[in-house]
């Protein structure tokens, strides 16, 4: 630390700040060098050296720890002090104690010190006792309570320092229990004859009251005399006091639930008592301005400002809704408000309150242009401070005022709305340039209080000062500002162009911090907006996309969602002429068309850039499928083949996401081309809807489906706001924050949070925790129809195993309401809670919902299984769409068979990377003639090993190899943490009923591979 | 209300704490370098407040030390007149920074141009003196013989053996 800084400690405080102020008053320089306090008596001397000595060893402390040294060298000496009672150095020690909490040491150990000394006969001792009280303990300290008896001693005191003492300690402290044993003591000396214990008393009390609102009511009558006080310590305490009752009456009033009608009047004891007393109060201002100079109470030639100010807040507490009181002050404020002197800081403060008053009373409108235009003169002040206060009661005032109006539609309101709004009007340039100033204080304030003054009339030229200091602002503040930019746009932009325009600038001012609901507003103002409109943001977005350098994420959102949907709109000119060109406004606005080829180019180069965010790059894979899909028709072959490729690209990519899109959005594509996915062994069965897709060897794609998968690359319907927004309000509660109320990626992560439990863990286990799904129906082969689950069945869960069961396939789990939040990137609401599986992001709901439940659906990857019987937990760390089976690594393992009923295991390894973990799918076969109920499997395991099971699929197992039946299936998930030195074992016991008989059954099954499982 | 008035200097040492609100020894600690360092980095063309985790900030530096006083930010206006708001903040940011100058003006007058050092080795009196001066967060009095006449009587009659107070 720096003990030689420019300013010593020695030096006055006051110096520079007196001679600019009054020349005259200023006392001459004392050294204070030797630093002999003027006034000590003999013991407190000693003591106070000691004190000084410790203070001077921590000065003389050059590091940090030098001085932890000390002050725990002093601890213990003081701690051992109070262990041996050293009477004489108690108050000593608590003085010292006060230093090192000051300095941020424990001090916990010397407050029961602080209630000893509290009840000592010396006046010094006591003195400090209640010091020490008062900066170390806590309202919640246990020994507080000890103090209580102290308490009231001292009030009792006949000495009126020690009941002082008492008093302030009782208004920095007291409980709630305290208050209720004090309150008669405090009560009497409201009524003393010393105005040094009245204006204690006062504060004292408010302290009480405010522990103890029930005792409100019976304590406002004493007021009235104690406003007639001379002393003006006592006035400004008893006028604090006041506004404290009012406020606690108040709180007390609407806790009670008194019909909260909204802040209008409410009607209590307290308050009409206290409304009575406002021509007093009136009277006392009054006094005060035409008291002329008096020496006591004079700052800077105004009489007592610290008082003006506590009466002019009581007074706006009791004027606001009620007309009568506000009659009454009305000439008061008024006088206020003309005469008090401006040149100085007091003069200023007192103007400032009166303004305040003003605009809450129900004052006169010509009191209130009056007091806008005060607040105007502050804005042209050059004096920082006014200007800040300036700003923030303008703010104050509009919001108040806008607010008003709503709540009461008449026409006074719109006159005092019209007089005084128009006032402010005219100082918008004026808070405009406090964005400049180099004070953030300032800008913060002015900023706060544009976003007020924005109207029809005014919304362009104060949203582009907005957009400037957007420009200009802390990077923190930028995502705040993005917020309050898009709340303006919405509410009063003068046209659709103009706001898409202003978003898309704002985006490439700050993409980068915008949150992500800003991002998904401009793409749904874009969606909604005309086609014309959206050719134009496609193009500009194309351009800023092509200017940027890769860093503003939410442009690049924003930009590659657009020309996914719209690129078709890229390959035309555009040009736009404005009816009438305003003077200033923008000409007629043209774009080039693109080539097919550039605009691949450019969404390519910014998902190969290093540094592009995982979720633009999801995004460009959408962009990627979408625009093959919109250029079929148009573009060459290479480009579309290079389109192909770049989705297919990331087959392998390490990101489970990028991954998971590349294989579905291969497959959509195949899908519309007609290629069916080869599959291998087939296993035909049939469809548990009688729906069979006609067995193997199908080699085109129906036509339903292709015209599915085209849909689900077509455009994405437009949202309505207004109706997600109810829908969202319906449900939310329901669904986890972040979900489906986040715009922009609810779809990715949502639905496995908030999705229907269990079904859907079981489904991501069953492929292997997530897996790219589109491997296993390659695999399974069978080209009928993702069956349409029942809803309520959970059994029937894993039907939903089909392409689209990756984590964001909504399940149509009881209460999975997942789909279609705000959620433009992902997918739009969903009307009807479809059983098939919707695509996520990007894709329209795969079929149209008017397709009636339980119909075929479609069979974009050629393939799904309709029974999962033969779920082949899919090895998914190997990407292996389409072709691959991937049945290959599944090892079967026989459990038991027991009268009739089957067991096998079928395991395979779900993560490459972790050989421990085996994922084993009991497949439960019955060979009887009759159904089996009531099946109940319990697996044990030896202790180096970890399982985890999950419900079986159906508790029923029809008999196998009937024509509508499906494999009845549990998985178990087991970690052998000794994997290569001792084998995986279950041990099974399983019970069922078969044919009315009850079977229990325990096998042990060893059968595992050694060394694998 | 006022929630704490600091005094400290332009190293960053504290010289004099008072809180009126009750705050945790870690808490402090850290708002008091927090504050001071949002103090030191304005200059004195800036105006002199800032808002600080809720708080609103009024500071005026004398010399080498800065006088600080915390209050609770104004809550929204409306939110004042909704049922149950505890909105109860109606401290006037220039009156504060008059009150402040008052403070000062009072400690000068009782040490006859005070200074930094006297701040800091008569913790206990100053902290005397500002208890006439706020209670709980409220401003008791203002005048400044009405401030000092106690404390120097008191100083007075302990220095007697036989006076007031025995």
């Amino acid at each position: 630390m720096d003990k030689n800084a420019p300013l010593k400690p020695e030096s006055s405080l006051l110096q520079p700040q007196l001679t600019q102020r009054n020349p005259t008053s200023a006392p001459p320089v004392a050294n204070f060098a030797s630093i002999t306090p003027p006034h000590n008596p003999t013991t407190r001397h000693t003591m106070s050296l000691k004190l000084r000595d410790l203070i001077r060893q921590v000065r003389a402390c050059k590091t940090a720890a030098e001085e932890r040294a000390v002050i725990a060298k002093e601890s213990a000496m003081i701690r051992t002090a109070i262990r041996e009672e050293q009477e004489q150095y108690r108050h000593r020690n608590v003085a010292k104690l006060l230093f090192m909490h000051m300095l941020g040491y424990p001090t916990h150990f010397g407050q029961l010190e602080c209630m000893k000394l509290i009840a000592s006969p010396h006046f010094p001792e006591k003195r400090i006792g209640y010091l020490g009280m008062l900066l170390l303990l806590s309202e919640q300290a246990d020994v507080l309570m000890l103090a209580t008896n102290s308490l009231k001693n001292d009030l009792h005191s006949n000495n009126k320092f020690v009941a002082g003492l008492a008093l302030c300690a009782i208004g920095n402290l007291a409980t709630a229990d305290m208050s209720r044993d004090l309150v008669p003591e405090v009560e009497k000396h409201l009524g003393n004859s010393k105005p040094y214990l009245r204006k204690k008393a006062c504060l004292a009390m408010a302290r009480c009251l405010t522990k103890c609102p029930d005792m409100v009511e019976d304590f406002c009558d004493r007021v009235v005399s104690l406003l007639n006080d001379k002393s003006h310590g006592v006035l400004i305490t008893v006028v604090q006091l006041m506004t404290r009752v009012l406020v606690i009456d108040r709180n007390e009033y609407f806790e009670n639930g008194e019909d909260a009608m909204m802040g209008g009047d409410y009607d209590s004891p307290v308050r009409n008592a206290f409304l009575k007393l406002v021509p007093t109060l009136v009277k006392l201002l009054r006094n005060l301005l035409s008291m002329g100079y008096s020496p006591d109470h004079d700052v800077g030639g105004i009489s007592d400002p610290f008082l003006q100010v506590q009466l002019l807040t009581l007074l706006r507490l009791l004027g606001a809704h009620n007309v009568q009181a506000s009659e009454e002050m009305n000439d008061v404020l008024a006088q206020v408000a003309t005469n008090t002197e401006t040149s100085k800081n007091a003069g200023n403060a007192i103007l400032y309150e009166c303004v305040q008053t003003i605009m809450a009373v129900e004052s006169e409108d010509g009191l209130r242009v009056l007091a806008v235009n005060i607040l105007g003169r502050f804005l042209l002040n050059r004096d920082n401070n006014i200007r800040y206060v300036a700003l923030n009661t303008l703010a104050k005032c509009i919001a108040d005022q806008s607010s008003g109006v709503k709540e009461e539609e008449n026409h006074v309101g719109d006159v005092e709305k019209n007089s005084a709004a128009s006032a402010l009007q005219r100082h918008r340039t004026t808070v405009v340039d406090c964005l400049k100033d180099p004070d953030i204080s300032i800008r913060q304030r002015a900023l706060e209080l544009i976003y007020h003054l924005v109207n029809q009339s005014n919304v362009e030229a104060l949203t582009a000062e907005l957009l400037n200091y957007l420009v200009l602002c802390p990077r923190e503040h930028r995502s705040d500002i993005c917020t309050r930019i898009l709340r303006v746009v919405d509410k009063y932009s003068p046209s659709d162009r103009w706001r898409v325009d202003t978003l898309i600038t704002m985006l490439t001012i700050a993409g980068r911090e915008c949150a992500p609901d800003v991002q998904s507003s401009t793409a749904v103002y874009i969606s909604r907006s005309e086609e014309d409109l959206r050719a134009y943001s496609t193009h500009k977005l194309l351009k800023a996309l092509r200017d940027d350098d890769g860093s503003q994420r939410g442009l690049l959102n924003v930009g590659i969602w657009c020309i996914g949907e719209y690129g078709d709109l890229l390959l035309s000119d555009y040009s736009y002429n404005p009816p009438v060109v305003e003077e200033g406004g923008e000409g007629p606005v043209s774009f080039m068309a693109s080539e097919p080829a550039e605009v691949v180019g450019i969404v390519e180069q910014i998902m190969t850039r290093r540094s592009c965010p995982a979720e633009v790059k999801q995004r460009a894979l959408t962009c990627f499928a979408k625009l093959r899909e919109r250029y079929a028709s148009v573009a060459d072959a290479s480009v579309l083949d290079k389109l192909e490729a770049l989705v297919k690209k990331h087959e392998g990519s390490h990101s489970l996401e990028l991954q998971l899109r590349s294989c579905e959005y291969g497959a959509l594509l195949n899908a519309i081309k007609g290629v069916v996915v080869k599959r291998e062994a087939p296993v035909v069965e049939d469809d548990i809807f009688g729906v069979s897709g006609g067995g193997g060897g199908t080699e085109s794609v129906s036509d339903t489906v292709r015209a599915a998968a085209k849909e689900a690359l077509a455009r994405m319907p437009v949202v309505d706001i207004k109706l997600v927004q109810k829908k969202r309000e319906e449900r939310s509660g329901a669904i986890i924050e972040g979900g489906a109320m986040d715009p922009l990626d609810g779809g990715h992560s949502a639905p496995v949070a908030s999705g229907g439990g269990d079904s859907l863990l079981d489904l991501a286990d069953i492929f292997g925790g997530g897996s790219p799904a589109p491997a296993s129906p390659s695999q399974n082969g069978n080209s009928s129809f993702a069956a349409p689950a029942p809803a309520a069945a959970q059994s029937d869960v894993d039907l939903l195993s089909d392409i689209f069961s990756a984590p964001a396939a909504p399940v149509p789990a009881p209460m999975a309401p997942m789909s279609g939040g705000f959620d433009i990137f992902s997918q739009p609401a969903q009307t009807t809670p479809a059983p098939m599986v919707n695509d996520l992001f990007g894709a329209t709901p795969a079929a149209p919902p008017a397709l009636p439940i339980g119909s075929p659906v479609m069979d974009v990857f050629g393939a799904s299984p309709a029974q999962p019987s033969p779920i082949q937990p899919q090895q998914t760390s190997v990407p292996t769409p389409a072709a691959v089976g991937g049945s290959a690594e599944a090892t079967t393992v026989p459990g038991f068979t027991h009268q009739g009923l089957t067991v096998e295991f079928e395991c395979t390894k779900p993560d490459t990377w972790n050989k421990q973990n085996s994922l084993l799918v009991a497949k439960f076969i019955n060979t009887t003639d009759a159904p089996l109920y009531g099946l109940h499997l319990q697996v044990a395991v030896p202790k180096y090993v970890t399982m985890e099971m999950k419900p079986p699929t159906s508790t029923t197992v029809p008999v196998t190899g009937g024509s509508s039946t499906k494999h009845v299936t549990q998985t178990i998930s087991v970690t052998n943490t000794m994997l290569g030195t001792k084998n995986l074992m279950l041990k099974l016991k399983a019970s069922f009923t078969s044919k009315g008989t009850k079977v229990e059954h325990m096998a042990t099954c060893s059968g595992f591979p050694a060394g694998q499982y | 209300m006022i929630s704490f008035i600091l005094m400290v200097n332009k190293q960053g040492q504290t010289r004099l704490s008072s809180y009126y609100e009750w705050m945790d020894m870690q808490e402090r600690v850290a708002l008091e370098s927090e504050i001071i360092r949002k103090c030191l980095s304005r200059s004195e063309l800036q105006c002199s407040f800032l808002e600080y985790r809720g708080f609103k900030v009024i500071y005026r530096r004398y010399a080498s030390l800065f006088f600080i006083v915390g209050t609770k930010a104004d809550l929204d206006v409306r939110a004042l007149d909704a049922p149950g708001s505890t909105a109860e903040n109606y401290e006037n940011e220039l009156g504060l920074l008059e009150f402040i100058h008052s403070l000062v003006e009072t400690m000068d007058r009782w040490a006859g141009s005070i200074c930094e050092l006297d701040i800091m080795y008569q913790l206990e009196q100053v902290h005397f003196l500002l208890d006439e001066m706020v209670m709980n967060g409220y401003i008791v009095e203002t005048n400044k013989s009405n401030v000092l006449r106690p404390i120097d009587l008191i100083d007075r009659e302990s220095k007697k053996t036989e006076g007031m107070f025995r």
